[in-house]
């Protein structure tokens, strides 16, 4: 028992029994339901997901909002891209090189800008989202612009199901490893850092050392999905990287709740096939979402995240009055 | 040389628009702490009123300027009340800027999407307030509206500077932006100046969006480019006072103009950014970095 413990501290498998439960009925969806509209809603919804997690590391940790999030899922999803269709190379080689470019971009960026006031360091971000949106666009040459570029595939069948494992298993590797960084040393020096970066400085912590490492991590993450999002929707355009796709990314994330993770899966899940569910009621729907993302922001800016902890302890000390 | 000045014009011109956004964004920044992303917003709206009161109130330019200014000036205020109030009551220390940039993208979907479900997603534009062109310094010939859109422009910062240094509410906004406990001490109104504050940053963009309708027509999509340029007018000069803005919007503008001539449609971001990173590195205080102007870094 203790060395399964011990096992599960070292790899930072530590789901709860809820999450394994929902992971095992994710796994055993297709099984049962098969392929189709819905799983493609799922998966574009985990993709959000992933992606809200990997910018939640740096804005749930360090509060550096990094504005420009979408831009560096475009990086990595026109590296392989135009590796794969100009080189001919496969893309289970081109993920490297997705994950080394958007993260590298992330680790000069962060060099530049991590020393400036956090609103102009997510300023910067943005203005780099603009620039690439905009070389997108227009180095026709290389990218095709607007009219898309057509990328391969990962796997040679038309079913979705291959990329739902596929993307299930990112989702949970990137959460093992965002997970078990937050719990080493590092990550309390990103948890100081995040709720008083004054106080960090006093006691010693290289604050903009911490920072560009968490945000080559994060950025390198969304690398790790642009790759997936290539591949898998196999036509890539310049609103990959639109600040719209970026204000998408951070509502899930900040509903999801901040510093949690997880919490971007509750969201993502819930919130994007509702969107579908409304799309009768058009316009009204994302008035709706704007709504919400202000409601959570001034009344419950803690997310959903907080809210399951909140009626999980609350369930828990019931289980503890029962047993008196 | 001559399409040197020429470019030299145009963007000055192009410049007063920046100039007016950067000024309301900086104002609100300044006073309340308040990164607002929905600036962009507010200055599609004015577009809309500034719409509503030529084409369907048949108003005259002037006065639909006017119109567009206080109906954003309302809109603005009620924000600032339902959102920022209640976010002030209850935001921790520290997390105030970012909680508040958040709640400004929420109100930008909301405010883009009530215009889209009420509009449509048209273009909504006049053909010109003021039909014709001038020819200026004898060089070059300019619409009418461009023209005038800078003249309305210039004239709204210095009534703006007029109602900072003149009016006792001015100048509670002033003391309020650089000491809020010791204005309120003094007997300043924080609740109201907060309100103010927002609306009247509101209506400079709204003045800035209903002049140009005849050459930007409204539509829902319309405040991320003016709103991105305000915001580097913003990090190149710093948000401390008037003249600084003032330059940083013309060089926005003219760098703008320049680099849309000589590389072509689409190029200018890149440009812009470029000369933003380049500043970083070689003068990262800013270009007039010096005392009472609020920098960018952190220490």
């Amino acid at each position: 028992m203790n060395i399964s413990k011990n096992l599960i501290k070292k790899t930072g498998f530590n789901f709860s029994p809820l999450a394994l439960l929902v992971i095992v009925l994710f796994l055993l969806f297709p099984l049962i339901y098969g392929d189709g509209y819905i799983l493609r809603i799922i998966i574009t919804s985990l993709i959000i997901a992933v992606l809200g997690m990997g910018f939640d590391f740096s804005s749930g940790y360090i509060n550096i909002v990094n504005f420009g999030y979408a831009a560096f899922m475009g990086l990595g999803a026109y590296t392989s891209g135009i590796l794969t269709t100009r080189l001919g190379l496969s893309p289970w080689i081109t993920v490297f090189a997705a994950i080394l470019f958007s993260g590298g971009v992330g680790f000069f960026l962060g060099l530049l800008t991590l020393r400036l006031r956090g609103i102009f360091a997510a300023c910067m971000a943005w203005f780099l989202a603009l620039v690439v949106y905009s070389l997108a666009v227009n180095w026709v040459g290389l990218t095709r612009g607007s009219s898309g570029l057509i990328v391969p595939r990962l796997f040679g069948t038309p079913s979705n199901i291959p990329f739902y494992y596929l993307l299930i298993f990112i989702g949970i590797i990137s959460y093992i490893i965002l997970n078990k960084i937050i719990n080493s040393q590092i990550g309390d020096a990103f948890l100081a850092i995040g709720q008083d970066l004054e106080a960090a400085h006093a006691s010693g912590v290289d604050s903009t050392r911490f920072k560009i490492i968490n945000f080559t991590i994060s950025c390198a993450i969304a690398g790790l999905v642009g790759w997936f999002y290539a591949h898998y929707f196999r036509i890539l355009t310049p609103e990959v990287t639109h600040t719209r796709q970026t204000v998408e990314i951070l509502a899930v994330s900040y509903i999801g709740g901040r510093g949690s993770l997880w919490g971007s899966f509750v969201a993502a899940l819930i919130v994007l096939p509702l969107l579908e569910i409304l799309r009768p009621i058009q316009e009204l729907r994302f008035i709706l979402y704007g709504l919400l993302l202000a409601a959570v922001m001034i009344y419950y800016p803690g997310g959903m995240a907080y809210l399951i902890k909140d009626i999980a302890s609350r369930f828990r000390t019931v289980k503890t009055k029962l047993s008196f | 040389m001559e399409v040197l000045i020429n470019l030299a014009i145009i963007g000055i011109l192009r410049g007063s628009t920046y100039i007016l956004m950067a000024l309301g964004l900086g104002m609100i920044f300044g006073v309340m702490n308040i990164p607002n992303f929905a600036h962009g917003e507010l200055y599609m709206l004015g577009a809309y009123f500034g719409y509503l009161g030529y084409v369907v109130l048949g108003l005259n330019p002037i006065f639909s300027i006017i119109f567009a200014f206080f109906a954003a000036f309302i809109v603005g205020g009620l924000l600032e009340i339902i959102f920022f109030r209640q976010l002030r009551k209850r935001s921790i220390a520290g997390k105030w800027i970012m909680n508040c940039f958040l709640l400004t993208l929420g109100i930008s979907i909301l405010i883009q999407h009530i215009v889209q479900y009420i509009f449509g997603y048209r273009y909504l534009g006049i053909s010109a307030f003021w039909p014709g062109r001038t020819l200026i310094l004898g060089i070059i010939r300019v619409s009418n509206d461009r023209l005038m859109g800078f003249i309305i422009a210039v004239v709204a910062v210095i009534l703006f500077q007029l109602f900072l240094k003149f009016t006792k509410t001015g100048r509670a906004i002033q003391a309020v932006s650089n000491d809020e406990v010791g204005a309120e001490i003094v007997g300043v109104n924080l609740k109201i100046i907060y309100t103010l504050t927002f609306a009247i940053g509101a209506g400079l963009a709204a003045i800035a969006g209903s002049s140009l309708l005849a050459i930007n027509a409204a539509h829902p999509l319309m405040g991320l480019s003016p709103l991105f340029k305000s915001w580097i007018v913003i990090i190149l000069v710093g948000m401390g006072s008037i003249g600084p803005i003032f330059f940083g919007g013309l060089i926005v503008g003219i760098l703008e103009t320049v680099s849309y001539s000589y590389f072509g449609a689409g190029w200018q971001n890149v440009i812009s950014l470029v000369v933003i990173i380049l500043l970083l590195i070689f003068k990262p205080e800013g270009i007039f970095g010096k005392k009472g102007v609020r920098g960018i870094w952190e220490q």
